[in-house]
């Protein structure tokens, strides 16, 4: 706009929905208030000023782009309002604006996040229902060929949605920092998550102690995430910018400040983040989210500070530390034996998971089987029967990256399944961009 | 009746109006080192023999503009307290800028006051610098004016102005507010000297009635509030148009408004008849402000823009190179097309035709003029089309808004300015629209002065869990009880916006709009603590009723 204001080294769209007319209920953490505190802080600063800062209104995501990630239950149509495809439109307008290079960067700050949404969607877990981050994935790959994905979720909780819906996919590199599962919800994320047979060690889990400081994930930035995303080469990295590893945050038990954040977003260097939890609305969100913004700008961050910061208050023991380096050596390795029990696992030509998922919100639990169909030329495709509510799904996944036998082999098998009552037949070919039911 | 007197940067106009009806209309040109002159002199010519049927002057003047091409301003030194965020080094540009501690954070809760030992040293460093002149602003200081207060406080009777953040503005954005304050401090003495020099002559003359001021909103304030908030009369002569539009040819619908000049033309919105504002406010000497202006784009397109044939298009504007060739000129331009096709009556027909041929040799002259014309038309559709989705794309905050999203759709074209009658069916078929050109166009910018009325806003943030209300426009800050509501608050604002109008001197208040109401309860554990409110009054901009 002019010399009298400060200048974005990086052209950075924000597109900022606090939606304040939606909630889960009038005193749950995901109701109107939580963005209202950003919303003013990032006003105040003038940010709609900042020469290379652009907002922008999200979009409403269609149907489609929500069936080409998710299998409802018992239909999108049903389970969704509109603030949910505003939610994950928002992240597909970020996306827009850095594949059309409108940006060099997005940020998507926007409620309700998703980051817990499983592939198969029976309600609302997590405070999520529709994955906002896999549904922007898959919309880039569908529009604009991106192959090579890396998702790294910074959110204190396990990303076990995301974890879940690219966990046979080695395109796409996830990898989750969060407080230890076993003192949190959702009681997932650890080291031997590590992928499907056909992408095993590129789901990377690192689970940190409660209480753990900025230096604890300056070192697993340092020695686990950026080496491994210098390894891996994505086209894209994208930040599940989760906010309540904050020390403010009044359902997790971290010890990370708004300078941590912005110093892990700097080192980063994301292409798109997308605003995930973090519910210390008035005494963190309004100092992280503008360290993060600030930091994807390439602009200085170093006066953002929380009002009662005190650098003293939280100073790592050493054994926590030690404890980190030995979890970032696992994690390491992790990664460096990906793909080595590829072959016998191919030999099996079907490999099948079991697990029960809980969905928290409305207290329900789904069974779920995926069967995947594995394939020498390609990750193959997934069979799924979840069974829910007395309700049950069955369907066919065929990533976009199978190849043309896996597609055709999927399409039959569909095309053979019998309508039941009560059952969902289902096809999501992310190949054809096809989503079909009986 | 009324005189309304617009400046502009090469001519005044003066017009003297019964009701809507125009009496008296007079032009000089303007020698701008004496704005006061030009004015006295158009009074001269316009003001009744009885000066007691004048009601009020309108004054639309170039008094800023002036004052920042010839580097008139007042040194001003700032005084700024930043507290946690962006790195405010940056202000440190626009003037001699000194940074205070402490800090009052987003909800308007003061985290720890500023050191009245920085306050000392910064203010002795400022009168050593020779500055006489200062602005106070915190950030936040539209949730909470206490940190501003208590400076000034400190300071009292050290310099002689003194422009607190909070009072011009309820918006928030602190940069905005930053300048704002810079710029209305650094006008003080110019203002000051223009009102003294004005009111020697309106004494001279006889002139009695009360003299207001027009601003970048389409409304006026009087001549006694412009002397503390200067900075609201910039930006007046853009606001002067759009209101002479809507006095020649009022709407009721959405519709676009052309001011097409020599070389530029200024375009502005109707939504429902009424003129659209910008969201925060305009921007003066480079620098984004909380002033609150008609949204208005100037594109550098206009009668005697320079016209260039270039890889099969026309290059219209944005520079001119004296007049048209028609009028002894030396390039071509869209007025010699106009006189080309016999719709403006200027200058020598053959110079015209020759300025055409001078562009495409081989093409007839007539051919070549409406191609041009139509071009010409076409990069003005092309802005209103971009103005349009630049309104449509503010940000929105919530599903409702989000869903209910309105594009301006206008139904109706109105042109003035001297080339809009000879565009007028060019306008039409580019835009498929209605194109109005009102008689006594020429003298629009002054009616529009005439015929503007009072504007006041004030906004209201209430936090029901700390028991606070904050009225920033002004300085007010009252405990509330706990259950304060909306329409307490709508109360006090309605009483705020007509106090002030009653301060300003007006009889009667105008309808009072609300806007943006906002009421968020505030949950802490699992229980409701309060609630929070905010809500903005306003007296729109509009043409006084006769």
């Amino acid at each position: 706009m002019s010399s009298f204001m400060p200048h974005a080294l990086h052209k950075t769209a924000l597109i900022l929905f606090p939606a304040f007319d939606w909630c889960i209920s009038p005193n749950h953490p995901e109701r109107e208030e939580r963005l209202l505190y950003t919303r003013d802080q990032l006003i105040e600063e003038g940010l709609e000023d900042v020469e290379n800062i652009l907002f922008f209104n999200p979009e409403l995501a269609t149907f489609h782009d929500i069936n080409r990630v998710h299998l409802s239950v018992p239909s999108a149509e049903k389970l969704l309002t509109e603030s949910h495809l505003i939610s994950a439109g928002g992240t597909l307008r970020a996306a827009r604006a850095v594949m059309e290079k409108e940006a060099e960067k997005a940020f998507a700050i926007v409620r309700p996040p998703g980051h817990h949404a499983m592939q198969t969607v029976f309600g609302d877990r997590g405070f999520c229902v529709i994955n906002i981050e896999a549904i922007m994935v898959e919309y880039i790959r569908r529009h604009y060929g991106v192959r090579k994905i890396a998702i790294v979720d910074t959110d204190c909780h396990h990303g076990d949605g995301t974890q879940d819906i690219f966990y046979n996919d080695p395109d796409t590199l996830f990898i989750s920092l969060h407080q230890d599962g076993r003192t949190l919800y959702p009681g997932s994320g650890f080291l031997h998550e590590s992928g499907g047979p056909a992408a095993e060690g590129y789901t990377i889990n690192l689970p940190l102690p409660p209480n753990t400081c900025d230096e604890g994930f300056d070192m697993v930035m340092e020695r686990v995430v950026m080496p491994i995303l210098d390894e891996f080469e994505p086209e894209l990295i994208i930040n599940s910018a989760g906010q309540d590893n904050h020390y403010t945050d009044p359902i997790t038990n971290m010890n990370f400040t708004a300078q941590g954040y912005a110093r892990l977003n700097r080192l980063l260097n994301p292409d798109i983040c997308v605003l995930e939890g973090g519910y210390s609305i008035e005494g963190a969100l309004p100092y992280t989210n503008l360290g993060i913004i600030l930091a994807m700008a390439g602009m200085d961050f170093s006066q953002v500070r929380e009002p009662d910061y005190d650098p003293s208050r939280f100073t790592q023991p050493p054994e926590m530390t030690k404890y980190i380096e030995a979890l970032c050596s696992k994690a390491l390795g992790v990664f460096a034996g990906r793909g080595s029990r590829r072959a016998e696992a191919q030999q099996r030509r079907i490999v099948t998971n079991q697990k029960n998922i809980f969905y928290d919100t409305t207290g329900f639990h789904v069974q779920e089987r995926t069967s995947y169909h594995l394939c020498p030329k390609c990750p193959g495709y997934s069979e799924i029967k979840a069974t829910g509510h007395n309700r049950h799904i069955h369907a066919y996944t065929v990533p976009f990256n199978a190849c043309r036998g896996c597609q055709g082999e999927a399409k039959d098998m569909f095309q053979k399944g019998k309508p039941e009552s009560g059952t969902i037949i289902a096809l999501q070919d992310r190949i054809e961009d096809i989503y079909e039911t009986k | 009746m009324i005189i309304g007197i617009d400046v502009g940067g090469t001519h005044a106009d003066g017009v003297l109006l019964d009701g809507d009806t125009l009496v008296a209309k007079h032009k000089v040109s303007v020698a701008q080192q004496h704005l006061s002159d030009v004015i006295i002199t158009l009074l001269q010519h316009l003001v009744p023999g009885d000066r007691s049927t004048l009601q009020r002057i309108h004054l639309s003047s170039t008094l800023c503009t002036n004052a920042i091409v010839t580097g008139a301003l007042d040194p001003v030194g700032m005084l700024l307290q930043a507290g946690p965020g962006m790195n405010p080094d940056f202000f440190a540009k626009s003037c001699p800028t000194w940074f205070l501690d402490g800090a009052i954070d987003h909800r308007g809760q003061i985290l720890r006051d500023p050191d009245p030992g920085k306050i000392d040293a910064a203010a002795l460093a400022m009168r050593r610098e020779g500055i006489n002149s200062i602005g106070i602003v915190t950030k936040f200081s539209h949730r909470n004016n206490r940190h501003e207060q208590q400076v000034a406080a400190q300071l009292v009777g050290r310099f002689a102005h003194v422009s607190l953040g909070h009072r011009i503005s309820g918006l928030p954005n602190f940069p905005r507010r930053v300048y704002s304050t810079w710029l209305n401090a650094a006008l003080a003495s110019q203002f000051s000297l223009f009102k003294n020099a004005l009111e020697e002559g309106l004494a001279h003359l006889g002139i009695t009635c009360p003299c207001h001021v027009l601003k970048a909103d389409g409304g006026t304030i009087p001549f006694s509030r412009a002397c503390e908030f200067p900075c609201e009369s910039v930006h007046s002569g853009p606001s002067a148009s759009v209101m002479g539009c809507l006095a020649l040819a009022a709407q009721t619908d959405d519709a676009i408004l052309l001011d097409i000049g020599g070389t530029t033309t200024d375009i502005a919105l109707l939504v429902d008849g009424a003129p659209l504002l910008e969201p925060y406010g305009v921007n003066v000497a480079g620098r984004p402000t909380l002033i609150r202006a008609l949204k208005t784009t100037s594109i550098g397109l206009g009668g005697d823009s320079r016209v260039a044939w270039h890889n099969g298009t026309f290059r219209i504007g944005p520079e001119r190179q004296g007049t048209s060739m028609a009028e002894g000129g030396t390039a071509p331009t869209p007025t010699d097309a106009m006189v080309v096709l016999g719709k403006l009556a200027v200058g020598s027909q053959q110079q015209a035709a020759m300025a055409m041929l001078a562009l495409c040799p081989k093409e007839s002259p007539e051919y070549t003029a409406t191609l041009l014309l139509e071009s010409f038309v076409e990069h003005i559709r092309l802005a209103v089309e971009a103005m349009i989705e630049e309104v449509f794309a503010r940000p929105v905050y919530t599903v409702a808004a989000l869903l209910h999203r309105r594009r301006i759709q206008p139904k109706r074209i109105v042109a003035i300015g001297g080339p809009a009658a000879a565009l007028q069916s060019f306008l039409g078929q580019a835009l498929f629209l209605p194109c109005t050109v009102p008689a006594n166009y020429e003298v629009a910018n002054a009616i529009g002065a005439a015929r503007a009325r009072l504007t006041v806003q004030a906004s209201l943030y209430a936090d029901t869990g700390d028991g606070r209300l904050s009225i920033p426009e002004l300085s007010c800050l009252e405990t509330i009880s706990s259950r304060y509501s909306m329409p307490d608050a709508e109360k006090r604002l309605k009483g705020a916006v007509s106090m002030m109008v009653a301060e300003m001197g007006m009889k009667s208040c105008p309808e009072i709009d609300f806007l943006e109401r906002l009421e968020m309860n505030v949950v802490r554990g699992f229980a409701t603590s309060g609630k929070i409110l905010t809500l903005k009054a306003q007296i729109r901009p509009g043409l006084t009723t006769i």
